[in-house]
């Protein structure tokens, strides 16, 4: 497999070529909140197609948890929103097309914090409530109607008040992290076509083809089975090409032009496609004197940009992650999806739980400092054990937090010495409820197995294969796993939240034990998860498979320049049974590379809404000499356990990790990245005459 | 559309230079104005490539000095035997540019025609007394890379004129640089310093938080032993700028460990 990706043999979304294709550029607002007066299309080149506001009048509008997105915008709500689009014979003729459309805007005012944008008075991007989309989502939306807060979750258990009057030590401190690009190699593509049938084809790098089925057919006002989804090999996704990107504004263009129109966005584009929520995190949390738990609160604000997207569930998941994986009889948790006039945010290996792990569990080492024991220690007299609850209400069953845990702290020798040296547990919820089908048919030399699992680099379709030949009884290589296409791939929810291997591990044993029961020709394997929660006491099932993970860094910082080398980085993550170890491998060490960017150095910056920052120069990515000089990591197996998926568990703990590690020399970092700019500043912060006595 | 002149000997490219002026951006190895266009800041009618003049490429010894071709690349600096052996800390500074893919690609005359303030070679090359090679139709002259980079972006060559070569002097016995980095390994300097000493005495040049190189001669003056304090001027008297990689006040502050390490490191 690993042949085709480096000689040029996979065919991604990019190298789609339809008969008789067009290539489209878009028409970008330069302004971050503006009504489009009008626009001048009068020094358009004969051949070429422009969309048009009056083009898309008649369509609907579309997202996959709250339907809050045209298909041209109007008004632009960020600098870079598509308020009208172009298509010709080439890249180059399309793009010299898009800038001729002349645009005259009527500026609004914007608002770029999400702070800011809940406050009275704040321009507000959506003034009509979104309709709930309900189709895609696990939760029920909870827009505010009349501010920028297109979701509040709220989690209540016990009585929060009431265990802080009860708590010995408090600690509250308000956390930040920043927006990050995906900046996976592939940027988005997407082709469409029109059959004369009136069906619409797509070739798409996707990671969600039944949702983005649903939500074309939904905007075309088309049934389903008149979309078809064809999904190729992504050249990397981490979430930016999740739910409806392209697909939209692409297909009203191949509509328009009567021809299959394709569309590869340039790399500055990606930064105006999809981004990391960026998210302010308040903790507080009370313990007993002997470090028993007694309360926590969370009030959090996500900046969703100006799309909803799946900012609702990155709010929600972000909410109950920052609990993290303790007992604390009384839980308050208020998380706010808040729309600003930036690009939107959206899923980003993690999803939510990056941003809530930092402020947690660095607020976690604080109140061991505090209490006067060991961050070690605090963390394990607290920790989910088997039987436990939730604060969700919700049992938790095959339970390894403090096996996560342990085997980090003793990869970095925790125990024996913890200056320079940080932990971080973590728990992470899988999309719940969740549905999974595989569709097995036997072929001359093997077997056909058809799943819409969709494969970004992650290696699904080496798992699914791995997985199928064992259970078949046959050589890998006797495996055909065709490309997701919803035609004649069965139904699964998504390929998300690290769920694929574990989900369709399962189904697939059925689907074998129904080929065998029935001839051997075909068989159907189907997993139906129930669950969810309630959007707005946070009860109900939030996962029924939860992963846990934990990280240790030993890190040395020059205390002149700020400067932070990490020395270790160690990963343990629950894995149940290993399907294919070469491919957890990587995934724990991409995940923590990933990690690694986010906690030192990765950043969106932005003036006016106008990203500063929208190239691989000046944004950087996590290269190979930014690695740990150490960076080693665990799989934790259990004889006769399911597979674990693992995904995202290796990334969010890094930055929470790292940052203790510098609590524990006294430097304090509350906000993402740790700059060495902030490390100096946290040096001067504890080495100023009186800093001791403070604290 | 772009029109794409590529001459294949350097009389032509001169000819077209001149002809065309301001009117064609010259285009060497397109790390710089590659982004630029993708960006959108710069879409230029026409570009003159050079890369397919041989003239320009090459790394040479003449009487002592070294002759890098302004289509010499990055890596080939870095690599080269001759640059190693009687330039090391050149062979160094380059070596710590960005990536190998971008090093493969960028080129001597280039990042001092681009003058882009965050930049290894420029702190490196200023402090080794380089000389930038410039040739029209109607001369050639010599300029030291202080009187080429007038500021951001900015230069001395006129709208004729190519830059066709970098001469450096004999490397002096002491030479230190250092990168600064605030973010990723392959980033731009945050604060570059580049420190020699040889004859000519102690020169100590600062790059990556200015417009232009920064040099203090009279700071210099103190001689190695004096670190301390000639970082402490330095720090002192050089006006940084801000942008994604630190702050100004960030900056002053590495501005004084740094060249405090460098002139050390001479000592």
């Amino acid at each position: 497999m690993s042949d085709g990706h480096v000689d040029g043999a996979v065919r991604y979304a990019q190298d789609a070529e339809l008969e008789g294709q067009w290539h489209a550029a878009f028409v970008r607002s330069p302004l971050p909140h503006a009504r489009v007066r009008s626009i001048d299309t009068s020094a358009l080149p004969r051949e070429c197609v422009a969309l048009l506001p009056e083009d898309v009048a008649g369509v609907g509008r579309y997202g996959c948890q709250l339907k809050d997105q045209e298909v041209l915008a109007d008004p632009a709500r960020f600098v870079g929103d598509v308020v009208a689009a172009a298509a010709a014979p080439t890249r180059a003729a399309a793009r010299e097309a898009a800038r001729r459309v002349q645009v005259d805007f009527e500026e609004l005012p914007a608002v770029f914090d999400p702070i800011t944008a809940v406050s009275e008075g704040a321009p507000l991007l959506h003034p009509e409530a979104g309709e709930s989309a309900g189709d895609a989502v696990s939760i029920g939306v909870r827009p505010l109607a009349g501010t920028n807060v297109c979701h509040r979750f709220r989690l209540v258990q016990g009585d929060a008040d009431a265990g802080f009057a009860r708590a010995t030590v408090t600690v509250e401190e308000t956390f930040r992290t920043a927006s990050a690009q995906h900046a996976p190699m592939e940027p988005h593509a997407t082709a469409a076509r029109w059959t004369p049938e009136g069906r619409l084809e797509l070739f798409t790098g996707t990671q969600t083809p039944f949702n983005l089925r649903a939500d074309l057919a939904g905007l075309f006002g088309l049934t389903e089975d008149r979309v078809r989804i064809l999904a190729p090999p992504m050249g990397g996704s981490f979430g930016a090409k999740t739910f409806t990107r392209l697909e939209a504004v692409v297909a009203c263009l191949a509509r328009k032009a009567g021809r299959p129109v394709k569309a590869v966005l340039d790399r500055a584009e990606e930064w105006v496609t999809l981004n990391r929520h960026p998210a302010v995190v308040r903790v507080r949390i009370g313990a007993a004197a002997d470090g028993t738990l007694l309360a926590k609160r969370l009030d959090c604000w996500v900046d969703t940009g100006a799309y909803a997207d799946c900012g609702p569930g990155v709010a929600t998941k972000l909410g109950y992650a920052g609990i993290g994986p303790y007992r604390i009889p009384n839980v308050r948790v208020d998380a706010l999806a808040v729309y600003t006039n930036l690009p939107p945010n959206g899923a980003f290996r993690g999803y939510g739980a990056t941003q809530s792990v930092w402020a947690s569990e660095r607020a976690m080492d604080q109140l061991a400092e505090r209490l006067g024991m060991s961050p070690l220690a605090l963390r394990r007299r607290n920790l989910l054990r088997d039987g436990d609850r939730f604060a969700t209400g919700e049992v938790m069953h095959d339970v390894h937090f403090e096996e996560c845990l342990d085997a980090a702290a003793r990869a970095v020798g925790y125990e024996r010495d913890p200056r320079g040296k940080g932990l971080c547990v973590l728990l992470k919820g899988m999309q719940t409820p969740s549905r999974a089908a595989i569709a097995l048919e036997r072929t001359p030399v093997g077997y056909v197995v058809r799943c819409a699992s969709c494969e970004m680099g992650q290696g699904v379709r080496e798992s699914v294969r791995l997985q199928a030949a064992a259970l078949l009884g046959c050589e890998p290589g006797q495996i055909e796993v065709p490309d997701p296409d919803t035609d004649s791939s069965p139904f699964d929810t998504r390929t998300t939240s690290s769920r694929s291997t574990h989900m369709m591990g399962r189904a697939l044993a059925k689907a074998v034990a129904d080929l065998r029961a029935n001839g051997g020709e075909r068989g159907h394997g189907e997993i139906v998860n129930d669950g969810g929660i309630d959007p707005d006491t946070g009860q109900g099932i939030a996962s029924t498979h939860w992963h846990q993970g934990a990280a240790a860094a030993h890190v040395d910082v020059d205390e002149e320049t700020g400067r932070v080398t990490v020395e270790h980085l160690h990963a343990a993550v629950y894995a149940g049974r290993v399907v294919d170890r070469a491919g957890a491998e990587l995934q724990n060490e991409g995940s923590m590379i990933m990690g690694v960017g986010t906690a030192l150095f990765e950043r969106i910056e932005h003036t006016d809404g106008q990203i500063t920052n929208a190239n691989l120069s000046d944004y950087n990515v996590p290269s190979a000499g930014d690695l740990p000089r150490r960076l080693t990591h665990e799989l934790i197996e259990r004889e006769g356990a399911e597979a674990h998926g693992l995904g995202e568990t290796a990334l969010p703990p890094v930055p929470a990790a790292i940052g203790n590690a510098l609590g524990s020399l006294g430097l304090d970092l509350a906000e993402l990245p740790i700059t060495s700019e902030r490390v100096l500043e946290a040096v001067g912060a504890r080495d100023r005459p009186g800093a001791e006595a403070a604290t | 559309m772009t029109a794409w002149l590529a001459p294949a000997t350097l009389e032509e490219a001169l000819e077209l230079r001149a002809e065309r002026g301001a009117g064609a951006s010259v285009l060497a190895g397109g790390t710089f104005l590659g982004i630029l266009m993708n960006e959108g800041f710069l879409s230029p009618d026409v570009l003159l490539s050079l890369g397919r003049v041989a003239e320009l490429d090459g790394i040479r010894v003449k009487r002592g000095e070294l002759c890098l071709g302004a289509m010499t690349t990055h890596r080939a600096v870095e690599r080269s035997q001759v640059v190693r052996d009687g330039w090391p800390v050149l062979a160094r500074a380059f070596s710590l540019v960005a990536s190998p893919r971008v090093r493969n690609q960028a080129t001597v005359g280039g990042v001092l025609a681009d003058a882009d303030y965050a930049s290894d070679p420029p702190a490196i090359l200023t402090a080794l007394g380089a000389r930038a090679v410039l040739r029209s139709p109607r001369a050639t002259r010599e300029v030291s890379v202080g009187e080429l980079i007038l500021g951001h972006y900015e230069t001395s060559i006129a709208e004729d004129e190519l830059l066709v070569e970098v001469r450096v002097p004999p490397c002096p016995g002491r030479a230190v640089y250092r990168k600064f980095r605030s973010r990723s390994s392959e980033d731009r300097p945050c604060v570059a310093v580049a420190a020699v000493s040889g004859e000519a005495g102690l020169r100590v040049v600062v790059g990556a938080v200015a417009g232009t190189p920064q040099e203090l001669p009279e700071a210099c003056a103190l001689g190695p032993e004096a670190a301390a304090e000639i970082a402490r001027r330095y720090a002192e008297e050089i006006e940084p700028m801000s942008d994604s990689r630190g702050s100004a006040g960030y900056r002053r502050r590495v501005i004084e460990v740094e060249v405090r390490r460098a002139v050390e490191a001479l000592a």
